[in-house]
């Protein structure tokens, strides 16, 4: 099956000359890119094994312009796919063969920055740092901090339902937006949530968050704001022994303790990290974990002085604490450049985003040690390990014929396993392009069909963002049929 | 990120150079946060990761236009993306190899020729630039604003004199260089009187002219390599007989270019390694001060002047991103009792990258604005930098002075004098 | 159990053909909320028990039949909870009621509502099918998020029969302090500490006396304290007084005149409405015991929030319906999920607005 077929399916007709003529009549003539020159940049986000030219590009500047493009695109059925940063690593910005990719970067007013409600109302545009930034002098800030904060934007934040080193406490995205103002595909405007705790009727405001584009196109969003405690500390514990490293996260949640971050990452990933951020991580250990403590000085003394005691229970071989402010963002720099610097490794990697229960962490990385021999692939280990979130980044090179296939494969059995294991494909990635055919091995074709129900609700043509997300029944029943014989047969 | 060269560049240095640049990249886009067109502009096109795409299309054989020219033309190479980059792609050589490509692929129109040549025989030349500002400054109030903007303004304190040889064992050379002594000419001055304070004898070598970055990033390489072999043999006796310490780069523009010399002359047998050993020798002013942190510390105190007076620094690209200095003149003036104004987005450029103030003025003069809105935040009395072209740029927009860093410094140390 | 669901399936099939509406009740406790149940009653308490839970991975599962109150022994055993509260409003509460009602208590402002704490639902929907969304893992953004759609929907889109919830430690230390201040000030005072970083776990004014409670560790309780001020109540008293607010059997609720919940942001001024009120949330959630509904609804809509006809006889709800009225497109959207998951409007038809 090809991974491209979802985004190059032909049941969309759509007759490019009158669709440009009828956005050039909406648009100013810099928001269209049409020429194939200028669109190949946007033919991908930050998946880059999934690459697909777009019909066209619009850029628009304002709300009213992104209405005027949906609704030029509703009347003449034409698929709209929107895309904020484009760092998402699920492929869920990749554009649609016969749709339009409605950029939303310029889109980047922050609006309003209330320090009396804690609230901030911000474009989809804006980076998810600069709310931070902007909320910074009244000491307020916005919690969730996916390690592309620098660059990723709320829209696509809510569109993913991002989550960060710091969820476990602080929680993810649909923890902390209070209202998403947006365009259905009909190019009506709505809100969901508000300015209040709650809102009535059914929680849509909810379902807005990871829906990845394909219920509506955000165009404003209001985020709670948190007020920043008065110390964070963080302590860098090493492990001699992956396993030692897993039952330490139990260990600690058995404490009583909820961490404020608690990261952990293996050899390879320290390795690709270090030499380049110089974070202070110890380049010998097999596995460090990243404990954070945050709130007054006496809670966090007393918190750090029951996570060492848990630590060193567990057998860590060494144990620092950051001393001030600039130390602790430096050791967690390095944990949130992983990714990336993983690309100082390798040409290319996937990054793969299952979340499993946390007491099978060890077992997990056992588990992908093996696929990694069998595939013959290297893989870096940087685990969310206080939600049992695994990012293994699989390493290849995309220029050696068959090693993209190899670390699909490689992919798609942790996928497997993580469903096996009792969690589930991703955490906080999405499903995007990339696992759209795995969600065969965690949903039942009942449930995928009620997930297309669902989606026509809000858009009876399909026609936002198509092809990710939620497989077609008919993929569906292909991979369950590919599967059949398989040791992880998905359920029925 | 996946590459296939084409034919026509894939075996030549260049082509394996870039191949290996572009394969570093895994698109993750943390560059396009930090990059000051990106951030005006919202366009893919417009930020490192797009322009990476464009010139791996064009590598990889694909037609280009105006488009890909266009695009390429806006970045500033100012290099915050690679401070930005986690997985250590080169930007900047990639962009260099690009734009190589792309000049002979896309023709200018006539006029951009014709300017860039104007700027690539003028701007280096004392003779021709000095009469040229100084007849532009008698006709900036004839000319319509939009031209007479252009027409660059002396910035920074009035030139006091050198100090009187005080024949100090220690010497260092100072660039000359080709703009800043006919429109900042008390930046070597006052380096000049600070060194002198701390022991130093500066001295410049009239003939060391322009560095050779101008041209350099103007596509004319080899005017440029001569500008280059004109600097090294003016310098080479001194550093021959042992005369000197070094070299003072008072403008961090040149500094990063004179840096690189080693690397830039690489294939030229007769100065490969005289050029890598100047570059090696050559240090920024704020280097060569903070490496006599001690005695600096005391004359400070003996002057026994602390004014408080608070002050907004800009630190230039070349400074922060190409030669990764950071914190160091933030840190000198702090201990001459400065009091430095937070700046927000302090990676972001201030527009003149160059000669992009007249290549790209529109985009320039935003990010002029932006930069002094930033500074000016918190009612500052002045404004600071270190290098001549970000001084000018930004004091064409600005009411409050622009001063090169060392000024600063030089005159707190002569409070008491 | 399967005999149970199975019998289920059979009821909904035979209802869904026959045009029927199906009343899905549990303990019964929470009757008296929303929009009164039509058609014939399905009882579900009988689908009881926990499922799984080790507290180590801070999860969960239960039946939706099972007791509340079981469900808060069993975690209580282990030091857990479910921190946002829920209040029960009756010794019958279910845990499948709890999420149909979506209901939150004193602590929703400082740490989430019940749909902050949903991980995982099973669901029976219209066509007979049973249906899993979410999981028992902390991250699962694998389709969309069902399970909190599911939350607070009032069994109108289908039968709860299983939930998974996050749960956390209880607080170590705990106290509650007391302030003698206006309505305005209160406001004021609470906006401008949640803006801090106080341990602050819940807040009432009424009256002129402004009641707050401090929770967390015990350093930083003890820290708050001497920061705030006010006078301290006795542990007893301040649980009793927590406990009253949550079951709403504190003095201000009792009696037979309509309750009018309003949701508004926190900031929101004192509101020109008439009768006594006590205020929640930090300010975000407003009680009212009297006036007219039409203005309290565009006082509502004017602050920024809704408000809701809590309690109130069936006349007056059937006159001012219960919940605020959507605008167009989102009744739209509802329509169009309710015949998503229940295509023949069997389930709890007109609970939540009519015709739904």
């Amino acid at each position: 099956m090809s991974i491209e077929s979802s985004v190059a399916d032909r049941r969309f007709t759509v007759d490019r000359q009158a669709l440009i003529a009828s956005l050039r009549a909406v648009l100013p003539e810099q928001a269209l890119l049409v020429e194939e020159e200028e669109m190949r940049p946007y033919e991908c986000d930050g998946l880059t094994a999934y690459r697909q030219l777009p019909l066209i590009v619009a850029l628009p500047a304002d709300e009213a312009q992104v209405q005027a493009i949906v609704k030029v695109c509703h009347a003449l059925k034409v698929p709209v796919v929107a895309r904020g940063a484009a760092t998402g690593l699920s492929g869920g910005a990749t554009p649609h063969r016969d749709g339009v990719v409605v950029s939303l970067a310029k889109l980047k007013k922050i609006i309003s920055v209330d320090p009396v409600s804690r609230t901030a109302v911000v474009q989809p545009g804006v980076r998810n740092l600069s709310v931070s930034e902007a909320a910074a002098p009244y000491a307020l800030y916005y919690a969730p901090d996916p390690s592309s904060q620098i660059a990723c934007t709320i829209g696509g934040n809510v569109a993913e339902n991002a989550g960060g080193v710091h969820c476990l406490k602080y929680g993810l995205t649909v923890h902390n937006v209070m209202r998403v103002r947006g365009l259905t595909i009909d190019g009506e405007i709505v809100e969901f949530g508000n300015a209040a705790l709650d809102a009535p009727g059914y929680d849509l405001l909810a379902l807005m968050n990871g829906s990845e584009g394909l219920l509506a196109v955000i165009t404003e969003v209001t985020v709670r704001l948190t007020p920043k405690p008065e110390l964070a500390q963080v302590v860098i514990a090493s492990f001699g022994d992956v396993r030692q490293a897993g039952d330490a996260v139990a260990g600690i949640i058995a404490a009583g303790i909820i961490p404020a971050g608690l990261e952990m990452m293996d050899r390879k990933a320290i390795h690709a990290v270090e030499p380049y951020v110089n974070a202070g991580y110890d380049m010998d250990a097999a596995a460090i974990l990243l404990c954070e403590s945050d709130g007054t000085p006496e809670e966090v003394a007393e918190e750090i002085g029951r996570m060492t005691a848990v630590l060193e229970q567990s057998g860590a071989s060494g144990i620092r604490v950051s001393q001030d402010e600039a130390e602790r963002l430096r050791f967690w720099a390095g944990r949130k450049a992983a990714f990336p610097a993983v690309g100082r490794m390798t040409p290319d990697y996937l990054c793969m985003d299952g979340t499993i229960p946390r007491k099978r962490l060890a077992e997990m990385l056992d588990a992908i040690n093996r696929l990694s021999e069998k595939y013959a692939l290297r893989c870096a280990n940087v685990f969310h390990a206080g939600d049992g979130n695994l990012h293994p980044l699989i390493m290849y090179d995309a220029n050696q014929p068959g090693e993209l296939d190899r670390a699909l494969a490689f992919g798609a059995a942790i996928l497997e396993l993580s469903v096996k294991f009792g969690g589930t494909i991703t955490g906080e990635h999405g499903v995007g392009i990339e696992k759209v055919d795995v969600m065969a091995e965690q949903f039942s074709l009942a449930e995928i069909a009620a997930f297309h129900r669902l989606k026509a609700a809000f858009d009876e043509h399909g026609l936002l963002n198509p092809g990710k997300g939620v497989p077609t029944l008919a993929r569906c029943r292909e991979y369950t049929l590919a599967r059949v014989g398989s040791a992880t047969s998905p359920r029925s | 990120m996946q590459t296939n060269l084409a034919d026509f560049i894939k075996d030549t240095p260049a082509g394996r150079e870039a191949d290996a640049i572009l394969r570093s990249c895994v698109h993750c886009g943390f560059c396009t946060a930090t990059c000051p067109t990106f951030q005006l502009l919202g366009d893919e096109l417009d930020g490192p990761r797009g322009r990476i795409y464009l010139i791996k299309e064009m590598l990889e054989g694909q037609a280009v236009s105006q488009t890909t020219q266009l695009h390429l033309d806006r970045c500033l190479s100012c290099r915050a993306c690679e401070t930005t980059c986690p997985s250590g792609v080169r930007y900047h050589r990639l962009l260099e190899i690009g734009r190589e490509v792309m000049e002979e692929r896309v023709p200018r129109p006539l006029v951009v020729r014709a300017t860039r040549f104007l700027l690539c025989e003028a701007l280096p030349r004392r003779w021709i630039f000095r009469p040229a500002v100084a007849i532009g400054q008698l006709m900036r109030p004839l000319l319509p604003a939009a031209l007479a903007e252009k027409v660059p303004l002396a910035a920074g304190g009035a030139a006091r004199p050198w100090p009187r040889r005080a024949g100090h064992k220690r010497r260092m050379i100072a660039l000359a260089g080709c703009v800043q002594p006919i429109l900042t000419p008390n930046t070597n001055a006052a380096t000049a009187r600070v060194l002198d304070r701390l022991g130093i004898e500066l001295i410049e070598a009239p003939a060391a002219n322009c560095c050779g970055a101008l041209r350099y990033h103007l596509h004319a390489q080899e005017k440029a390599l001569d500008d280059m072999r004109q600097v090294i043999d003016a310098w080479w006796p001194d550093v021959e007989s042992g005369r000197v310490e070094g070299f003072v780069m008072t403008a961090s523009g040149c500094g990063e270019h004179v840096r690189e010399y080693g690397k830039l002359l690489k294939d030229d047998p007769a100065y490969a390694d005289k050029a890598a050993r100047i570059a090696a020798m050559t240090r920024d002013a704020c280097e060569v001060l903070a490496a006599e942190q001690e005695p600096l510390a005391a004359l400070l105190r003996q002057a026994g002047a602390d004014s408080g007076e608070r002050v907004a620094f800009h630190s230039p690209c070349t400074l922060q991103h190409a030669q990764k200095i950071r914190g160091v003149v933030e840190a000198l003036l702090t201990a001459a009792g400065y009091r430095l104004a937070p700046v927000a987005d302090p990676h972001l450029c201030c527009g003149s990258a160059g000669t992009y103030s007249i290549s790209q003025p529109v985009l320039a003069g935003q990010l002029r604005d932006n930069k002094l809105a930033a500074m000016n935040a918190a009612s500052p009395a002045l404004l600071v930098t270190a290098n001549i072209g970000c001084q000018t740029h930004l004091q064409s927009g600005s009411k409050v002075p622009v001063r090169h860093w060392i000024e600063l410094i030089d005159e707190r140390l002569n409070v008491g004098a | 159990m399967e005999g149970l669901i199975e019998n289920w399936i059979g009821r909904v099939a035979d209802a869904a053909s026959a045009g029927r509406s199906l009343a899905i009740r549990g303990g019964g406790s929470k009757a008296f909320y929303a929009c009164p149940e039509q058609g014939e009653v399905l009882e579900v308490s009988g689908h009881r028990g926990i499922v799984a839970y080790e507290p180590t991975e801070l999860v969960v599962t239960a039946r939706a039949g099972t007791p509340l109150r079981e469900l808060a022994a069993a975690l209580a055993e282990k030091g857990q909870w479910l921190p946002f509260e829920p209040p029960h409003f009756g010794a019958s509460a279910t845990v499948g009621g709890m999420f149909a009602a979506g209901l939150s208590g004193p602590r929703r402002q400082a740490v989430g509502a019940l749909r902050d704490y949903v991980l995982g639902v099973k669901v029976l929907n219209g066509s007979g099918e049973v249906l899993s969304f979410g999981g028992q893992v902390m991250k699962n953004v694998a389709g969309y998020d069902v399970a909190r759609l599911f939350a607070g929907s009032l069994g109108t889109l289908g039968v709860v029969l299983e939930v998974s919830l996050k749960v956390l430690p209880l607080p170590v230390a705990e106290k509650s302090l007391r302030f003698s201040i206006d309505e305005a000030a209160a406001l004021g005072k609470l906006n401008a500490w949640g803006g801090r970083p106080l341990p602050i776990s819940a807040s009432a004014w009424h009256q002129g006396v402004l009641t707050l409670r401090l929770s967390g560790a015990a350093a930083a309780v003890a820290a708050a304290q001497r920061h705030l001020g006010g006078e301290e109540l006795a542990a007893g008293l301040a649980t009793a007084f927590w406990e009253s607010l949550r079951e709403q059997t504190y003095a201000f609720f009792a009696g037979d005149a309509p309750l009018w919940r309003l949701s508004l942001p926190s900031v929101a001024p004192p509101q020109p409405l008439p009768g006594s009120t006590l205020i929640e949330w930090g300010g975000a959630q407003r009680w009212l015991r009297e006036g007219d509904g039409r203005a309290i609804r565009v006082a509502a809509a004017r602050a920024g929030g809704h408000a809701t006809l809590f309690r109130a006889d069936h006349a007056l709800k059937a006159s001012e319906g219960v919940f605020q009225p959507l605008p167009a497109p989102l009744l739209r959207i509802h329509r169009q999920l309710k015949r998503a998951f229940d295509p023949q409007g069997v389930f709890n038809r007109g609970r939540m607005y009519p015709g739904l």
